[in-house]
């Protein structure tokens, strides 16, 4: 089957079943959606999908088709120059930075369809996505500053 | 802690030296790597200079920082770098650190304690400016001046009178005639000096961090590798009988299933062909040693171990008996532990996250029967730590299932596996007796400590007489390991809480009562500073309280006030979280900002919810859905200040962990007067008067 992949189209050879993944990090090499949980629940592995955030460590690829649009953090923007990733850069988000990929995903659906939201709704957006290093004030304030720009 | 390390001249290196720094900043595979420096080199000859085993700078004015502790998100690459880039007068902006791989000339690279500032501070400084000196010295004989009419910044050296420059990498070749100076002779910063320490740096890697370009230990791939997962005894200690793979051979992909030590490992072809066939293996195991066992068992035996007492002495008119308790905690990283390994022709050569790549490197060597010279252990980035990747397991792991598969092979745990077979924060019950003599002194202070025998009971920070810590063990064989400031999780909460149980039994406000306990200054300060900033004495509402801890250790001193407020159901809310550190200087204050966030939430969630436990000799948590962390909806704001000092650096790491659970739960008490002796507080049902 073949996938469009960041603009891109990629032959895979992974079964249908395989989660998208681990055909993003072990058949193409797309490292940047990383494995926290591998049931949904941690958000570390959020792509977009046609732009929503989905978890790509319980979404097999017998469930997509080259038709859906896939954007990994890798291909978020050229350069890093996405706004939620250059609000990421101005205040330093990252600890272990491990997260953050998952979290900067979610954001840019977040944002897709609220340019503008308040606290208690990126908290609510945002909650399914944990940091273990507890950058989640920071990861609020970047929201905030990337929604203003 | 001054130059532990060695700061001898290691071979100069004109050529392609090349450490792992091109990996770690996300250039695809590795040997493709060396093959495009190799050619460089050949057309373009000098390359680079390693002066000493700390710093190598390159022709196009790139220097590379040798970075000997491991990066796990408290930002040592970052800090290293700044404090060498601050002597050598380095452009900042073109340093990359290159993580050290495991030897001991690197002097101690356990990632702990919080001490990698603290221990490489001095070594770290002088290398810098040993570096700087022999740059000055070499154009200084290039243009025939003296070298003290010349003057160093963004790393190129400038004659002040003619304007002249020259960049320190057009210098590489000139610096080979130099002779290194003397570690004596060489005269460091003073503060007033710091152009680079004490001015925020966001992680050197957030860029690549933000792209998903930054290669954590994961995230390494070679060509042709294969990938293992690991099968457990579902019992603490059980020990595989037998294993029967038949249906997992039908799988695409299979390449191999191997009896060790822990279990079967499963080798595929891919992480998710892996997983699919462990999941078809089916295996037999012998029971483990404490099948009978659980939580509340091993509790109600800890306690009895505390039953006897010493007597305080005679003076004392009021006094008090209580019982602590907190659980075992799961590091839960947030990467899951793996290892990359590749064993071919006796040698072995690995990258993966570990905290400690010397110990990482015997314990591979162990596995395999082979020397320590011929296993090389190349450090990633890490998505967390904790004090998880101390334990070597994963890589010693990843080295026997590559010897015995014949692949290079990626090890993962799941996270389930993860998490129940982590090395735990221990469990520990703690019974402190104090009181006081009829002036209110307090008289003694007796700690008594059960655990399965690694808990210690430390003194308390503060001034106090006839101080008494014992421990008793009883050891149930879980498996247990350093955790985020660890001795300091268990005992800062029982003191902290004690400690104000005291001043309420001498009736004396806890902030007060505090400040009349120690003459230490930096104490008083912190305690004074948190006071204030946080406006201890301003009237709260109805329902609302506010609690106070301090911590010194690490070479550092931290104090906390959280404040509460409980609704009429009794639900808890985090209102509010001032923290004051001194940590002498403050060479990344950002950053300390951060890891203090994050130390505070690593402490809430310890204290409100997240706990191990074991049932019928087995782990009952298998990820974050049970092992419960914050989330950000529960993430207070942290009111952060740190007090201006020239001290030496202090640790900071874990020093914003240990007064959080004990200033939450003297809050608590002062919101509804409940006493919270047990954590998580989630165990204790808090009503509101
Ligand atoms: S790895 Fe997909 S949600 Fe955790
Ligand atoms: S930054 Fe480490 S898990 Fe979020």
């Amino acid at each position: 089957m073949r996938l469009n992949i960041n603009s891109k189209y990629y032959e895979i050879n992974s079964e249908s079943d395989t989660p998208l993944l681990w055909v993003l990090r072990d058949e193409l090499g797309l490292t940047g959606a990383k494995y926290g949980c591998g049931i949904g629940f941690c958000g570390t592995c959020a792509v977009l999908i046609d732009g929503k955030a989905r978890r790509s460590c319980i979404t097999p690829i017998g469930e997509l088709s080259g038709k859906n649009m896939i954007i990994t953090i890798e291909g978020l923007s050229e350069n890093g120059l996405h706004k939620l990733q250059k609000a990421w850069l101005e205040i330093g988000v990252s600890q272990c930075g491990y997260c953050q990929p998952g979290q900067i995903i979610t954001a840019v659906e977040l944002l897709n369809e609220n340019p503008n939201p308040s606290e208690s709704e990126i908290n609510d957006k945002m909650s399914g996505n944990i940091c273990r290093c507890g950058t989640y004030n920071k990861i609020r304030q970047a929201i905030q500053i990337a929604a203003k720009e | 802690m001054k130059n532990s390390v060695s700061l001898e001249r290691r071979n100069f290196t004109i050529g392609a030296a090349l450490g792992l720094g091109a990996v770690v900043t996300g250039i695809s595979g590795v040997s493709d790597l060396f093959a495009s420096i190799d050619k460089f080199d050949k057309e373009k000859g000098a390359f680079s200079i390693a002066p000493n085993i700390w710093l190598e700078i390159r022709k196009d004015n790139t220097i590379l920082i040798t970075i000997p502790r491991s990066e796990l998100g408290q930002g040592v690459r970052t800090s290293l770098s700044m404090i060498t880039a601050e002597e050598l007068d380095a452009d900042w902006d073109k340093i990359l650190p290159v993580n050290a791989e495991g030897d001991s000339k690197y002097g101690n690279q356990s990632t702990g304690g919080s001490t990698s500032i603290r221990v490489f501070w001095e070594t770290m400084r002088t290398a810098g400016a040993q570096v700087r000196l022999m740059l000055v010295a070499a154009a200084a004989k290039h243009w025939g001046v003296p070298a003290n009419k010349l003057r160093t910044e963004n790393s190129y050296v400038y004659e002040s009178q003619s304007n002249r420059k020259i960049s320190y990498g057009e210098l590489i070749e000139k610096v080979a005639d130099i002779p290194i100076p003397d570690i004596k002779s060489i005269k460091l910063k003073s503060p007033e000096e710091f152009k680079i320490i004490g001015k925020t740096k966001w992680h050197i890697d957030n860029p690549d961090i933000v792209t998903g370009k930054a290669v954590y230990s994961s995230d390494f791939k070679l060509q042709g590798m294969k990938y293992a997962v690991v099968i457990r005894s579902p019992h603490i200690g059980g020990k595989l009988k037998s294993f029967d793979d038949l249906d997992a051979r039908k799988i695409n992909g299979f390449i191999g299933a191997y009896s060790i030590p822990e279990g079967v490992a499963v080798v595929a072809n891919s992480t998710y062909n892996a997983f699919k066939c462990a999941d078809k293996i089916k295996t037999e195991w012998i029971d483990g040693p404490i099948m009978n066992v659980g939580s509340d068992i091993i509790s109600n035996e800890l306690s009895s171990l505390l039953d006897e007492m010493p007597d305080l002495p005679a003076n004392t008119v009021k006094s008090f008996e209580h019982i602590y308790e907190v659980p075992l905690l799961a590091h839960a990283t947030m990467e899951p532990m793996n290892s990359f390994a590749n064993f071919k022709d006796g040698k072995c050569e690995i990258f993966t996250m570990t905290q400690n790549p010397q110990t990482a490197r015997s314990a591979a060597a162990k596995a395999l029967g082979i020397g320590e010279e011929n296993v090389k252990v190349n450090v990633l980035l890490s998505g967390g730590g904790f004090g998880r990747g101390h334990r070597n397991d994963f890589v010693a792991m990843a080295a026997l299932i590559s010897k015995l598969s014949g692949y290079p092979v990626k090890l993962t745990y799941s996270k389930e596996d993860d998490i129940k077979n982590d090395f735990y924060r221990p469990m520990s019950v703690h019974k402190v007796k104090t009181g006081i003599d009829k002036n209110g002194a307090v008289t003694g202070w007796i700690h008594k400590v059960a655990s399965q025998g690694t808990v210690k009971a430390t003194d308390p920070q503060y001034d106090l007489p006839g101080i008494k810590n014992l421990d008793v063990a009883k050891n149930y064989g879980i498996p247990t390991g350093s955790w985020r400031a660890v001795n300091n999780t268990q005992v800062y909460f029982v003191n902290e809480s004690a400690i104000d149980e005291l001043a309420i039994l001498a009736n004396v406000d806890p902030f007060d009562f505090r400040l009349n306990i120690t003459k230490d200054t930096r104490l008083r300060r912190v305690l004074e500073t948190v006071a204030e900033k946080s406006e201890w004495t301003r009237k709260l509402p109805k329902n609302s309280g506010r609690g106070i801890a301090s911590f010194a250790g690490y070479g550092a001193y931290s104090a906390h006030v959280v404040e509460v407020t409980l609704s009429k159901a009794g639900e808890l809310k985090v209102d509010r979280i001032v923290a004051v550190l001194d940590c002498g200087i403050a060479i990344n204050p950002g950053n300390i900002e951060a890891q203090f966030m994050g130390a505070a939430m690593d402490a809430l969630a310890t204290a409100l919810k997240s706990e191990i436990t074991v049932k019928n000799g087995r782990i009952m948590q298998s990820g974050f859905h049970d092992f419960e962390w914050l989330t950000i909806k529960e993430a207070p704001k942290l009111e952060f200040f740190v007090i201006p000092s020239n001290e030496s650096p202090g640790g900071i790491g874990e020093v914003g962990f240990p007064a959080v659970s004990p200033a939450l739960c003297n809050a608590i008490y002062n919101a509804c007067g409940v006493r919270v002796r047990k954590l998580p507080i989630k165990h204790t049902s808090l009503k509101v008067m």
